[in-house]
């Protein structure tokens, strides 16, 4: 990857993080009501269901009745993540063992497979297209061309440069669509625990 | 066409709507918010998978009655006015203004299609608080006066007269009085006390006006219990309304200012705890809602009557037989004060003790489908067909059991049961867990 594009991704992925903490701290201006009502619950173990067994599909009948798109959805995520391990590691020249790069190569793969048919999905139903705004369909085709161009580039260095360049586009697009959950999902399982925490729902304890 | 008519005052309001109203909503909804709000109205993936949580979605089937719809109607609004993508790129994340259209959609569809339950929450990908945001647009209605009309009178009627049947006190307390006696006769005991503002006693009791109104027997089941456990208690004559719809007009000085009778009649009894009636919505509302409206935490006891039952069956207080309730009972599980609430297995272990056949809907618990009472439904007249058809899904569950009898804590959804009963002909009686309770009393 040349200089110019190794600054780019590093530039457009310092802004995307930089405005995910800005969009974060923003939240706030809104605002911190106290709770003045009685804890019944507790609060540390209403966090951990959130984050371990309330997004499971045995607990969670939304995941159990879908399960290929709850499957397809960890999968994708997954996917991304690695791909985005696998961008770095070009970005700061870390050479890679192959069997690193073999798992990078189809965790991309899969991911993309996952992440097309997650679009298709969104284009072929009624009720997710009646859902959806030009966001949906923007932020989902960027990180598939994002994991399509890792992927690539771990069959040919010909691919690298289209691929920082794609990397690019969509740090810069974080902060304008819904990709942005990939920092509002954690603070929003936090939240899911501390409510249902603090009433005693989940976990139960009476 | 029956909806039609009727949902004309409010089409009329719509179309009378100034500039000045928006402006004004828009301040409101912002007053409304706060950080957990806003993250959530951030974080829709709009994955759809809450669709068929809803037994709006299940049972109707169109695309305006998933949960995710709902939600991005406030979404689309809030984008709008107080994020820089909605105000800049609002072709990208489909922001809208708040205009006539919108207020409509919103009236009908987070009025008409939503009780509240909580049940898409549960179900969300992200975890989004979704009935919380539902309330706070619900409250943005109110404040630009377009609370559907059954349900603006039911708080009006609250907060003018002190509950939400109007009752007079003088009424209230002779019916007490006439249970009271009742009562005694039927234990043979002229001592046998239903107790009225009995200063000092250890639980006020509150009750669902709707008690007193039309299911008297619901009172003396209490009554029943608390004489067996040789309790010290104590009706209030003034404020003893358990009830709040508030909660549901998404109006918090006027669900602070009904809650804080309660508290006005703690204060004048000097009890130490407040026991809630079997009531789903008012145990949210005094449990966990009231402290915050009031922005004050309160310096006694709140609890469900269902927690001091299954305290005085721990302590042997109260003797039960069984067997004394033989025919098979399901358990309805009132979402806001399960789901929301947090009384989950505490109903189980009473009726464990007091009836011999207990069989479990599917899904239940914290699971559970509401029954389609909760969110002020049953008040809001326009919306009945809908609410009738939503209740599908709990009447299937109820059939499916095979009981003959349905046992919950919570008026609301006894009123919604009964209805469902006739017509869906389930051949059910519904009871109060009290009153099966009180059946298999031994005194």
């Amino acid at each position: 990857m040349t200089s110019v594009i190794n600054i780019g991704v590093v530039v457009s992925f310092l802004f995307a993080m930089i405005s995910l903490i800005i969009m974060i701290g923003r939240t706030r201006r809104f605002g911190n009501n106290p709770l003045y009502a009685r804890e019944q619950g507790d609060i540390k173990k209403g966090i951990v269901y959130a984050f371990v067994k309330g997004m499971t599909p045995w607990e969670k009948e939304s995941a159990r009745n879908h399960l290929p798109t709850y499957i397809f959805g960890v999968v994708y995520h997954i996917g991304i993540f690695i791909t985005l391990i696998f961008l770095f590691s070009i970005v700061l020249r870390i050479s890679l063992p192959f069997f690193i790069i073999y798992i990078l190569r189809y965790s991309s793969l899969i991911g993309f497979v996952c992440g097309m048919s997650l679009f298709f999905k969104r284009i072929f139903s009624s009720l997710l297209r009646g859902i959806s705004d030009p966001d949906d369909y923007i932020s989902n085709l960027l990180v598939d061309n994002f994991l399509l161009f890792g992927f690539l580039s771990t069959y040919s260095v010909g691919f690298i440069i289209p691929f920082g360049i794609i990397s690019i586009i969509l740090f810069l697009y974080i902060p304008l669509g819904k990709i942005r959950h990939c920092a509002f999902f954690f603070v929003e399982r936090i939240l899911f625990g501390m409510f249902y925490g603090r009433r005693g729902v989940y976990p139960t304890n009476r | 066409m029956s909806e039609n008519t009727i949902v004309d005052p409010i089409k009329e309001r719509i179309e009378n709507i100034s500039q000045e109203d928006i402006d004004k909503a828009i301040r409101i909804f912002k007053e409304k918010l706060d950080y957990k709000y806003a993250t959530h109205l951030n974080s829709c993936v709009h994955c759809g998978l809450c669709a068929d949580s809803c037994h709006y979605y299940l049972t109707h089937g169109d695309l305006k009655s998933t949960p995710a719809y709902k939600l991005n109607l406030i979404v689309k609004v809030f984008k709008k006015y107080f994020t820089f993508t909605g105000k800049n790129f609002s072709i990208l994340n489909g922001a809208k203004k708040l205009d006539k259209e919108m207020i409509w959609e919103w009236v009908d569809s987070l009025y008409g299609r939503c009780s509240m339950c909580g049940r898409c929450s549960i179900n969300c990908s992200i975890g989004m608080n979704i009935p919380y945001l539902i309330r706070v647009a619900r409250g943005v209605l109110t404040a630009i006066g377009l609370t559907p009309p059954g349900l603006k009178s039911t708080v009006d009627t609250a907060i003018e007269k002190g509950n939400n049947m109007g009752i007079k006190k003088e009424d209230w307390v002779e019916t007490v009085e006439w249970i009271e006696e009742e009562f005694q006769d039927e234990v043979g005991d002229e001592n046998a006390r239903f107790p009225m503002d009995k200063k000092g006693a250890k639980y006020f009791y509150t009750v669902n006006p709707r008690e007193p109104m039309f299911f008297p027997l619901s009172i003396t089941a209490v009554g029943k219990i608390f004489y067996a456990a040789k309790e010290s208690w104590t009706f209030s004559s003034d404020h003893y309304d358990v009830t709040n719809y508030g909660l549901y007009d998404g109006a918090d000085e006027g669900a602070g200012l009904m809650s804080d009778r309660l508290v006005q009649s703690m204060e004048r009894l000097g009890c130490e705890t407040l026991v809630l009636a079997e009531c789903g919505h008012g145990y949210n509302s005094n449990r966990w809602e009231a402290p915050e409206w009031l922005k004050k935490e309160y310096n006694f006891n709140t609890i469900s009557i269902l927690e001091l039952v299954a305290d005085y069956i721990r302590e042997g207080r109260i003797k039960l037989d069984p067997s004394k309730n033989k025919e098979p009972i399901t358990i309805h599980d009132p979402c806001n004060l399960v789901r929301l609430g947090g009384i989950i297995e505490t109903q189980r272990f009473i009726l464990k003790h007091a009836a011999e056949n207990v069989v479990e809907m599917t899904p239940n618990k914290q699971k559970n489908f509401c029954c389609g009472g909760g969110g002020a439904q049953l008040s809001m007249t326009r919306f009945s067909e809908r609410r009738i058809k939503a209740g599908k899904v709990k009447a299937d569950q109820i059939a499916q059991t095979g009981a003959k009898i349905v046992a919950t804590p919570c008026h609301n959804c006894i009123d919604q049961l009964t209805e469902l009963n006739k017509h869906y002909d389930l051949k059910v009686k519904i009871n109060t867990i009290c009153e099966i309770v009180a059946n298999a009393i031994i005194l």
